[in-house]
């Protein structure tokens, strides 16, 4: 059986299948039927100081290739958060990954104080790059994401991810940024700022006119986000999100260099996605004499796959 | 610091809910714009209780999968009403018979865990928000004091035999118009239709008990984790999918 484990930062994944933060809530409303052994890690829906209601209806749309949702960014916020909810988050069997938002670095390191003393939480992402919320993609500048990202960082032992946005900046200086300020790792892409117009009214569906793209359609522009940020930091951690629908797409992100793969709008398409993933991945590599998922991941960079008796390609 | 006991995992998110199953288009009827559309499943599916609703999807349709409240499934066969509307339902009504689709679920509360059992209602009606409530006239004879099911356009009649429907076109009357008329004191009452529909039934039933009405909000996971179909209540803010999709009218204030 070919090795999916992916060991980074002193923590063992199981395999790279991350459910992203926001279509796997909390972990627990997927209940015990998800299959969990196959998941390396959750990432909380995006936790703020204070509870938010989120955007009112319509939340999500059709699009050619993905759908567009605009939740916006609705949680208890940090209390019911740690009072109510984090209990069930450290019990999933897997890693965890705990998602925050604040609208100032001081709030940010604020929020992320709240968790210093908590065991059990594997890694932090900061998300810089909500397209949903007024103000929510912080991560525009190299400044801006250098002043968050080392508000949350600090002297903290607990590993800090950087969640960018992959229309909104030039990526390579923005990861340079966040891991400069002390990021141990960066999640590439958040959906995303996309539209549609109701036909018959003549005006934007959604009533912030905006929201997020996801599926199939972002999968060329989140490659090409992971693809360079790869080539730029080859020792960083990267989680390559967007698009992720079956083992091609997989396939093609950890080629172009991501660690670990996030399943957005997949998992809230087809809850049993990850385990048909891991098991699919695991035959992928045995039919071509693997022994480890290692062997792909930014194989894009080094000339190929090695397959043996062919030459190499990817 | 210190975190409370974890509560045991939901064991029952299993089976069906989790993966989809192939189905079959096996026979459809269609009628000014609307389609009564039958899927035979691969695999059986636990039986929807009235008021649940399975998600549909199709390799040729869009990524997203579509929710539908079925009329009844019986002996592996999904019956549906649907209107012709968008790239899913269009495909329904346009594919071949014998086109192949995907099922998952049945998902959210039944009607009857949502109501008072201790008076009759009067269903309130409107396009392929009737579908569940056939589901419920089937399910709870008992507690169906009558059915305003109301259509635009003349020739549904022909899809849905079940009741005498109210169809505008032919005469000026509106299902929200028609149960004003006929609802009576001491009926509760349940409604499912487009979102007009249903706020002209808050406005004309706002007070009164067991008013109940049911979401046509788009879904999307359909296991309560995304929030796509979250709606505030009093409360604090609801999923259609898991929730609902039946919510008593006082915890939606904003339809008034």
């Amino acid at each position: 059986m070919a090795d999916l484990t992916v060991a980074r930062l002193g923590l063992t994944f199981r395999t790279p299948v991350v459910l992203a933060s926001g279509p796997a809530g909390f972990g627990a409303e997927l209940g015990e039927g998800l299959g969990w052994a196959s998941v390396g890690a959750l990432t909380t829906k995006t936790v703020t100081d204070a509870p938010r209601c989120g955007n009112p209806q319509p939340r999500l749309l059709e699009a050619t290739g993905g759908a567009i949702n605009a939740i916006g960014l609705e949680n208890p916020g940090i209390d019911r958060f740690l009072e109510e909810i984090l209990a069930d988050v450290l019990a999933l069997p897997t890693r965890r990954i705990i998602s925050l938002a604040a609208s100032t670095p001081e709030g940010l390191a604020a929020l992320i104080e709240r968790l210093d003393d908590v065991e059990g939480v594997d890694l932090i992402e900061i998300n810089l790059s909500c397209p949903n919320v007024e103000g929510g993609v912080i991560g525009r500048s190299p400044e801006a994401v250098r002043r968050f990202i080392g508000a949350a960082c600090g002297e903290r032992a607990t590993p800090i991810l950087a969640k960018l946005a992959g229309d909104a900046g030039d990526t390579v200086a923005l990861c340079e940024a966040a891991l400069h300020a002390g990021a141990a790792g960066l999640v590439l892409i958040n959906t995303v700022r996309a539209m549609r117009i109701d036909r018959r009214t003549g005006v934007p569906f959604l009533h912030r006119a905006y929201g997020g793209l996801s599926g199939p359609a972002i999968l060329p522009i989140a490659l090409a986000r992971v693809y360079e940020a790869r080539r730029a930091f080859p020792d960083a951690l990267i989680v390559g999100t967007g698009g992720i629908t079956d083992l091609d797409s997989l396939l093609e992100m950890e080629m172009a260099g991501a660690d670990l793969v996030g399943i957005g709008l997949g998992i809230m398409i087809d809850p049993g996605l990850p385990e048909r993933l891991a098991g699919e991945l695991a035959t992928w590599l045995e039919a071509r004499g693997m022994d480890s998922v290692e062997e792909v991941v930014g194989c894009a960079h080094r000339g190929g796959i090695g397959v043996s008796g062919q030459a190499a390609r990817c | 610091m210190k975190v409370r006991q974890a509560s045991r995992m939901r064991a029952t998110q299993s089976g069906s809910l989790f993966s989809w199953s192939g189905a079959a288009l096996v026979a459809r009827e269609s009628a000014s714009g609307y389609a009564r559309v039958r899927l035979a499943v691969d695999r059986p599916l636990p039986s929807p209780a009235a008021g649940q609703y399975v998600l549909i999807r199709s390799a040729d349709g869009p990524a997203l999968p579509r929710a539908f409240s079925p009329i009844c499934v019986e002996e592996g066969e999904i019956d549906l009403l649907i209107k012709v509307s968008g790239v899913l339902r269009e495909g329904l009504a346009r594919w071949p018979i014998g086109s192949r689709l995907e099922v998952r679920g049945p998902y959210g509360a039944p009607y009857a865990d949502r109501i008072s059992l201790d008076r009759a209602y009067l269903l309130v009606g409107g396009g392929c928000g009737v579908a569940p409530l056939l589901a419920f006239a089937r399910a709870h004879r008992g507690l169906v004091a009558g059915a305003v099911l109301g259509f635009r356009p003349t020739g549904v009649e022909r899809l849905v035999p079940e009741f005498p429907l109210v169809i505008e076109e032919v005469s000026g009357v509106t299902a929200t118009a028609e149960a004003r008329r006929v609802w009576q004191e001491g009926q509760g009452l349940i409604a499912c239709g487009p979102e007009d529909m249903l706020r002209a039934i808050a406005v004309d039933h706002a007070g009164r008990p067991d008013v109940y009405v049911s979401l046509e909000t788009r879904i999307g996971c359909g296991i309560g984790a995304c929030l796509a179909c979250s709606v505030p209540t009093p409360q604090g803010n609801r999923r259609v999918c898991r929730d609902g999709p039946l919510f008593a009218l006082e915890e939606l204030p904003w339809l008034i």
